[in-house]
């Protein structure tokens, strides 16, 4: 079966709110002895440079569509670079909406197919000799008129008909209105807006032939993707892998997966072993549409074009990258729980328990990205990036939401090779059950199990537990008192309550707008390495915006890479102040904590909360995890 | 991943240091040409799409380098390739003696599954250099060479004139076509839930 089987995606909402799970796997750092062979690229391949000079414009780098805008030209593989320097300042800022209907070098692609019935070869650039090209050349064509006066030509365009539109200030911006699928379809790298997106992938065949790119056109990016295999085979042939280059405030990550090549191309200042897992993350959702077994068919046939396998997923694709700014689950490897009354939680895994026993592989009760409850048969155990990849793809397939959907998926930390079959069904608008089972015929068994938990969820009121979460949330940092003594008793540790209005001391807690916590305390993420789930306060004043919690997921991020790097680690408490933030990392056996405060927040006092926050998350684990019978933990 | 199927084909020009691949790359998509040289370094890499009975195509075009030092690019150049287009000058016969070693070396480098068949072109270029006096290899002996070789389809061009590159392409592409194989089924494997074919979970396993 081939993933058209999927129900899959074609377009999708939603990039959801949370953090989440996902998983314990490591990101192993390792950007080294790529200088020799950066310097047979750059001697051999001169044709295919390398450059980002030019930083233009200085871009605050937290919006959140900011990393479709980049601060820098990116011009990899255009031979003349200087050109494209006289130009690249003139747009520092392009947003979602507008590049839209601007040149025509969109409009006449389709015209062109949709009119001409003909029978005849037809250059679709017919007509177009002035100096735009319709499929560029990529890398610097060594002819007379490159991608470059094209490029040339496309920036004034834009410049035109720009209309600077700021949406999304983030104020109270929420992920569920990120529009998923493809942006830009248009573009390739002979556009300007193209080259300055901030956060390229992209996936190919080891033969060149692209596969998925996040912004533009994979066709006409062909040039573009030939000349990174062109890279990677270079190093290859010499018995060497490349891993990073890096060239101005541009990283460019490679990652090798037999056939198949997978490049990120950043100026996002995350670190190497951060892009890497992303890339791993990437290349995971592709297996869990297809499998593994997709290698074989590069092994009869290395020109094998796998984008017709793929059709119609690029919702989960994006969506998946879109959660690398918002989701901790993709660097911390773990996956999160959603916060409910213990007894609630309880009774739900019991009646997963119950079908678990009659061939059920896993079963999946979820909120979002949030596990309500699951349950593994015997020896199965799922990992948490398993996890991420498997709930990305349904929640950015639109399909599952409207019906019971019956699809193939693998997991690949389970086994790679090999399909599983998903039920999935939703209970409501946040909530679906997935049944995994290794059967092709399970469908009708496991509507019947369905069936039976649904009714057991209904009964005992599970659904409407969980809706009133959703609402209430999760750890509230105003919640956590400055004197333990003075909590007041159980209704500040008990996540089931509905929150008062007022905490006790006394401060007024502005519905979902909290006003920080004790010292300073803006936020925290607590990971329990035991469980592999991580739990993770809801925000408050100032962190407010989209843009804020990206910046601090990114500080996160740097701070979780520069804690786990085995060059200078392991390390044991981190404390690190800058002009935006004080934090504070605590990694332990049992847990890892990862603490933000106010910059000016005093030393002492940071650490003295830390340990009340880690007091208080041991207070509320059983509503905050999702504890034993977790097939994590066997 | 286009929401209408369409077909990338890999073509690969290979021949001696100028004789115009690069020109006539130049040629075909951009409709320029020069008279000045400069030589290819490593490899370009251009895209053009096209129109053929409804369906869209993209070339992707590998303009090698003709230089012996590049050779060595070969294995990583090649490999994928669904054509082949074999470049001389017939003004200079060693060019086009030097066929046959671009077309082994393609074959052993690129050691696609059914050699016999694969789709190669050759291209005689300048044909309009001096009016065609300067010329030293023939058209009857290039076409006796490609028929030797399994009829491999021959043009001659100008890409200085921009005569018959198009029509060169268009067989280019239409050969590569004619090589595409037939949609596979994809069938990844089947799990035994008894039998244990668990991969190694990376999870924690306390």
């Amino acid at each position: 079966m081939t993933s058209d089987s999927n129900s899959s995606s074609s377009d999708s909402s939603s990039g959801r709110d949370d953090r989440n799970p996902d998983s314990g796997s490591e990101p192993d750092p390792n950007p080294e002895s790529i200088d020799q062979s950066l310097d047979a690229i750059e001697n051999q391949l001169a044709s295919i440079s390398m450059a980002s000079r030019s930083p233009t414009a200085t871009l605050d780098d937290d919006e959140e569509e900011e990393e479709d805008q980049s601060a820098e030209q990116l011009t990899i593989g255009n031979g003349s670079v200087e050109e494209e320097i006289g130009v690249a300042g003139a747009i520092d800022s392009i947003e979602d909406e507008h590049i839209v209907d601007n040149n025509n070098i969109r409009a006449e692609l389709p015209g062109v197919i949709a009119e001409s019935p003909s029978f005849e070869w037809k250059n679709i650039s017919e007509g177009d000799e002035v100096e735009r090209p319709l499929s560029p050349n990529s890398s610097g064509y060594a002819g007379e008129r490159g991608s470059t006066s094209g490029g040339d030509d496309v920036n004034d365009d834009e410049e035109d008909t720009e209309i600077r539109v700021v949406e999304n200030d983030g104020v109270s911006g929420s992920h569920e209105q990120w529009v998923s699928g493809k942006r830009y379809p248009d573009e390739d790298d002979a556009s300007v807006s193209w080259r300055k997106r901030k956060k390229h992938f992209f996936i190919l065949s080891h033969s060149g032939k692209p596969i998925y790119s996040r912004y533009g056109d994979e066709y006409k990016l062909a040039g573009f993707s030939a000349t990174l295999q062109a890279i990677i085979s270079f190093v290859e042939n010499g018995g060497d892998r490349v891993k990073l280059v890096k060239a101005g405030k541009h990283q460019v990550i490679f990652l090798v997966k037999g056939p198949i090549y997978l490049v990120c191309i950043s100026c996002t200042e995350e670190p190497y072993e951060s892009l890497k897992g992303q890339l791993e993350l990437l290349y995971g959702q592709m297996i869990l549409i297809l499998t593994k077994s997709v290698n074989r068919c590069f092994e009869k046939n290395p020109k094998f074009d796998m984008t017709s396998l793929l059709g119609g997923t690029e919702a989960v694709f994006s969506s998946l990258i879109h959660s690398f700014n918002w989701n901790p689950a993709t660097f911390l490897h773990a996956y999160s729980c959603f916060p409910m009354a213990y007894a609630t939680r309880q009774a739900a895994g019991a009646i997963l328990q119950d079908v678990a026993g009659s061939g059920v592989l896993f079963s999946l009760l979820m909120c979002k990205h949030k596990v309500i409850s699951l349950v593994g048969a015997q020896k199965a155990s799922l990992h948490p990036d398993d996890l991420l990849i498997l709930s990305n793809f349904i929640m950015s397939s639109e399909s599952f939401r409207t019906s019971e959907s019956f699809s193939p998926i693998c997991l690949p930390r389970y086994n790679a090779m090999a399909f599983l079959y998903a039920y999935v069904h939703y209970f409501d608008i946040d909530t679906y059950l997935i049944l995994l089972s290794t059967s092709p015929d399970a469908f009708f068994h496991l509507k019947d199990s369905r069936i039976r938990i649904e009714t057991v969820l209904v009964n005992s009121n599970v659904l409407g537990e969980v809706q009133r979460s959703l609402v209430d949330g999760g750890l509230h940092i105003e919640d956590l008192l400055m004197d333990p003594g003075s909590r007041a008793g159980a209704n500040s540790s008990h996540l089931g309550q509905p929150r008062p209005a007022a905490d006790s001391s006394g401060r007024i807690t502005d519905g979902f707008v909290g006003i920080g916590g004790p010292a300073g305390l803006w936020h925290f993420i607590y990971k329990s390495n035991y469980l592999d789930q991580y739990v993770s306060s809801e925000f408050s004043s100032p962190i407010n915006s989209l843009r804020q919690q990206k910046r601090l997921y990114r500080a996160y991020q740097r701070l979780y890479a520069s804690m786990h790097d085995n060059g200078t680690g392991p390390h044991k408490t981190q404390f690190r102040r800058d002009e935006n933030y004080v934090l504070l990392c605590w990694v332990t056996q049992d847990f890892e904590l990862y603490a933000a405060f106010d910059p000016l927040a005093d030393k002492a006092l940071a650490i003295k909360i830390c340990n009340r926050v880690c007091q208080w998350v041991k207070d509320v684990e059983n509503e905050i995890f999702l504890l034993g019978a977790s097939p994590f933990s066997w | 991943m286009a929401s209408r199927r369409r077909v990338l084909l890999k073509v690969i020009i290979l021949g001696d240091s100028g004789v115009g691949k690069t020109s006539l790359m130049n040629q075909y998509v951009n409709r320029k040409f020069s008279n000045q040289y400069k030589a290819t370094i490593g490899a370009d890499f251009l895209t053009k799409e096209v129109q053929f009975e409804d369906r869209i195509f993209t070339l992707q075009i590998w303009d090698t380098a003709g230089q012996e030092r590049f050779q060595s690019l070969g294995v990583a150049f090649y490999r994928g390739a669904d054509c082949c287009v074999l470049v001389y000058d017939v003004n200079v016969a060693k060019s086009f003696d030097n066929l046959n070693n671009w077309r082994e070396e393609f074959l052993i480098q690129a050691s696609p599954p059914d050699p016999e068949n694969f789709p190669f072109v050759v291209l005689g270029n300048k044909i309009d250099v001096d009016g065609g006096n300067s010329r030293v290899v023939s058209e009857k002996k290039a076409k006796a060479w490609c028929a030797s070789k399994g009829n491999i389809p021959y043009f001659e061009t100008s890409a200085k004139e921009g005569f018959n590159v198009e029509a060169a392409f268009e067989c280019i592409a239409k050969n590569a076509l004619k090589n595409e194989p037939e949609e596979e089924l994809y069938l990844p494997d089947a799990i035994d839930m008894a039998g244990g074919q668990q991969q190694r979970s990376a999870g924690c396993e306390c």
